[in-house]
């Protein structure tokens, strides 16, 4: 197999499971439906390029018009596109997470989600529009050549150490005394006000927090793939994401990283082997799609706790309702 | 000042088609509680049926009929199948605006290799132009905001002078009531897809005939200036609806003269915010938008 070709398939993957771990923590335990999570993982990347690019007058980046272009060195770019998406949840979420009934949060955040895409596209000067950044330098380009296998699984490296603390920091998010907090709001928001927990606080956190994660897997992605367009952050793209927690497991940390090998990772895999010359042009990305959403239907229908349910949190000899049940049928 | 007088002719016509879609939006949300995020798609589709029609040689005002009838089978059916049986299932809330939305995803790129990604336009005359005092609009143009006041006023009608209004606002109010109260409430959500799928589908080809061409992508586009309107009006509203429609179609068409036109859904979406950060519960809706008491 072509390394090079197992170093793609690594990232992506290692990616979607960074950008699952932070969209189970919002929709998966807090039940916020973040409908405009791709929009936090642009962010994080348009940040992660425009940080480590040169100005847009510099020699062979003059094709393209941005806003700034500050060529900083390495783990600048990776903070600066997660601190961007930690930034942007901030006024997001005080709009959306305040008043509004749940439903009408999840249509505010698609309706921003096709927004923002629209109006990225048209401003050209802000960030090159439709066509987007190209040519972003990849992490430590100056010290080792990223056209080398080294650096390919160096990468990796790089990616799956992320992976492994995003992991570690959500692990710990969703299993402490606060991770019960979250819970208890998503299964009912005003028993869990009557026990003194403010959700508003809990939701803002719990965005904010998602929005850093999904910041920094957009910043990973962009060093990798070294370009970035609108194209690439269609809205549809968070509803693979949805795609994929449904399948895993809703709540289920181990069930969002299944979820991200089987959705977004398996399902580009498995599309591969068709040719391509298949069809009408454009057939099998529109039958992708549309396989998409028969696996969200299909699953929320068959099987709406996912592959891996979630865990249930049970204290050690507290009476469990089928216990109770038991004991009163005696 | 010529250039917002002639505006505010187009602001005319964005309202008439606006209205047509919101109604619709709001009063499937009102009375069947389901926030149905593949309305745009369902507009799009019912354009593409009118367009088929139309490329027969028949005129668009023919094919308008057909989308509309497209319109109201489709959703009809949609609901028989898909969100009728979630629902039963007691999916929540948010449940159902995935359902939805996968829906709408599966109805755009179903449609994509039928249609292609190529943007389309009627054949037909715009008709000739008319014009009073700065205004500039086709006859097209007049017939499509005359087909929306006519239509205002057939709803307007519905809900109040007839028994299945009644039976509808009743639905809306208290399902449960309603049964209780021996309102054949299955058939009247029946009743409510079928008519809110019409104007879907109505509102569609309108959208179609007054923008210059359109292709499947158009169908999110369509979703937002609904959406915002109903909002706006407060959800579940139809006279709100109109309202928001009437303000929508006015804001973004100056906007359009005074700005940019390719900025028009955003301008659409910044009223949409102000809405929710300053009376979520929209212009009419006691409660709407606002979370729940419990």
């Amino acid at each position: 197999m072509n390394s090079y070709y197992a170093a793609n398939l690594l990232v992506y993957a290692g990616v979607d499971i960074i950008a699952l771990l932070a969209l189970n923590l919002q929709f998966g335990v807090s039940g916020i439906v973040n409908f405009s999570f791709i929009v936090f993982q642009a962010v994080g990347a348009y940040a992660a390029a425009i940080l480590s690019m040169p100005p847009d007058y510099a020699q062979g980046y003059d094709f393209q018009v941005y806003v700034g272009g500050y060529q900083l060195p390495f783990p600048i770019p990776w903070l600066g596109g997660a601190v961007a998406g930690g930034l942007l949840a901030i006024p997001v979420g005080l709009v959306v997470l305040r008043k509004l009934r749940s439903d009408y949060q999840a249509i505010a955040l698609l309706v921003l989600s096709i927004i923002t895409n629209e109006v990225i596209t048209n401003a050209r000067p802000f960030l090159n529009g439709a066509a987007g950044l190209a040519l972003v330098p990849p992490p430590f380009s100056d010290v080792i050549d990223p056209n080398t296998e080294t650096y390919q699984y160096f990468y990796v490296a790089m990616t799956a150490i992320c992976v492994v603390l995003v992991f570690v920091v959500v692990n710990r998010i969703v299993n402490s005394p606060y991770g019960r907090s979250l819970r208890a709001m998503r299964e009912r928001e005003l028993a869990a006000m009557a026990i003194g927990k403010n959700p508003v606080q809990l939701k803002m956190t719990v965005f904010i927090v998602g929005g850093v994660i999904a910041g920094l897997s957009g910043a990973i992605l962009v060093g990798f793939i070294q370009l970035w367009a609108p194209s690439v952050w269609l809205y549809p793209e968070t509803i693979i994401l949805f795609a994929a927690i449904i399948v895993g497991g809703r709540g289920n940390n181990v069930g969002a990283i299944l979820g991200a090998l089987l959705v977004p990772v398996g399902f580009e895999e498995v599309t591969r082997f068709i040719p391509s010359s298949f069809g009408p042009p454009g057939l099998i990305p529109a039958l992708q799609w549309v396989a998409i959403g028969l696996l969200i239907i299909g699953f929320l229908w068959f099987r709406p706790e996912g592959v891996r349910p979630e865990p249930r949190h049970v204290f050690e000899g507290a009476p469990v309702r089928e216990d109770l049940e038991d004991a009163r049928a005696t | 000042m010529d250039l917002y007088v002639a505006a505010f002719g187009f602001g005319l016509v964005g309202m008439s088609v606006i209205a047509i879609a919101a109604v619709g939006f709001t009063m499937q949300f009102g009375i069947t509680n389901m926030i149905n995020l593949a309305y745009g798609e369902v507009m799009i589709s019912s354009a593409y049926v009118a367009y088929y029609v139309n490329k027969a040689g028949v005129t668009i005002w023919v094919g308008m009929i057909a989308g509309a009838l497209f319109g109201a089978v489709f959703s009809f059916l949609l609901n028989r199948f898909v969100y009728a049986p979630f629902q039963r299932k007691g999916t929540s809330h948010i449940g159902m605006v995935i359902v939805s939305l996968a829906v709408s995803l599966m109805i755009a790129n179903l449609l994509l290799p039928i249609v292609g990604y190529y943007s389309v336009s009627y054949q037909d005359t715009t008709g000739g132009l008319l014009r009073a005092g700065g205004i500039v609009l086709t006859t097209n143009q007049i017939a499509i905001i005359g087909v929306a006041v006519v239509l205002m006023l057939l709803i307007h009608g519905l809900l109040r002078y007839t028994r299945l209004g009644k039976a509808m606002r009743a639905t809306a109010a208290n399902p449960t009531l309603a049964r209780n109260c021996g309102i054949p409430t299955q058939r009247v959500i029946d009743a409510v897809w079928l008519i809110t799928g019409a104007l879907c589908g109505l509102a569609g080809v309108v959208a179609a005939m007054n923008s210059d061409s359109f292709a499947i992508s158009n169908g999110a586009g369509f979703l937002i200036t609904a959406l915002a309107a109903a909002v706006l009006g407060g959800a579940g509203q139809p006279y709100g609806a109109m309202i928001g429609a009437v303000i929508i179609g006015l804001v973004t068409e100056l906007s359009a003269a005074a700005w940019a036109p390719e900025y028009k859904e955003v301008v659409a979406f910044g009223i949409l915010v102000l809405v929710m950060v300053l009376r979520p519960q929209g212009l009419l809706a006691k409660r709407g938008a606002l979370a729940a008491a419990g």
